[in-house]
């Protein structure tokens, strides 16, 4: 296994098994809430957006070693964003 | 109730959103077109803006979502603090970073953020505003 993943992959691939939790487990703890991550773990979990950016940015100041995931959210649907004519 | 106006900008819609720099400094004002063909009520994210201003305010990472339409292909989602001080307005938005805004505008106001409030012109055809 590598040895040399940076903090935003770990946190990417903590949050892809997240999703596929949620997707396979709708009684997992973690549904329908938003998580926070840094540095690789869980540190905050909300029930808004909102409130998960304060609670991350208590824990790890630097947004760059932090994710946030919505367990629950089918993220490979396609968002229509309608075009200027 | 708090309302804000702004006047429209190109013959269109657009609310004004103020995002604060990590590293201090002027906030950064954006004129966002008030766009309620842009997503959903249930889309995930709210604005639109250039990936390069969600990253100078700090914004937090967020799980990536996948656009059709105006925007094709897969973006970065980030988190980012946004006030509208007229109406008291300070939080965390979920916020597509895209490579360039529509001509004429800095962003887009999709849906799910302008069904947080009423909005419209109220009764004014040059102005469109949110209300609390």
């Amino acid at each position: 296994m590598s040895t040399s993943k940076t903090v935003q992959e770990l946190n990417r691939e903590l949050a892809r098994k997240l999703v596929a939790e949620g997707r396979n487990n709708p009684q997992s703890v973690y549904a329908g809430k938003f998580v926070g991550i840094a540095n690789g773990q869980v540190v905050a979990v909300a029930d808004n957006w909102d409130e998960l950016a304060r609670r991350l940015r208590q824990v790890e100041p630097d947004p760059s070693k932090t994710f946030g995931v919505e367990v629950g959210r089918d993220y490979d649907v396609v968002q229509e964003i309608w075009g200027l004519r | 109730m708090p309302r804000a106006q702004w006047p429209l900008l190109h013959d269109r819609p657009i609310i004004q959103v103020i995002l604060v720099l990590v590293q201090g400094g002027q906030p950064l004002v954006r004129n966002l077109l008030a766009d309620t063909g842009a997503g959903t009520a249930q889309s995930g994210f709210e604005l639109l803006l250039d990936e390069q201003d969600c990253l100078l305010c700090g914004g937090i990472p967020l799980q990536g979502v996948v656009l059709g339409g105006a925007y094709v292909g897969s973006y970065p989602v980030y988190l980012v603090q946004v006030r509208i001080p007229m109406l008291g307005f300070d939080q965390a938005v979920p916020t597509v970073g895209i490579p360039a805004a529509p001509a004429g505008f800095d962003g887009i106001a999709c849906f799910q953020f302008l069904n947080r409030f009423t909005y419209g012109n109220f009764a004014d055809p040059g102005q469109f505003g949110l209300e609390i």
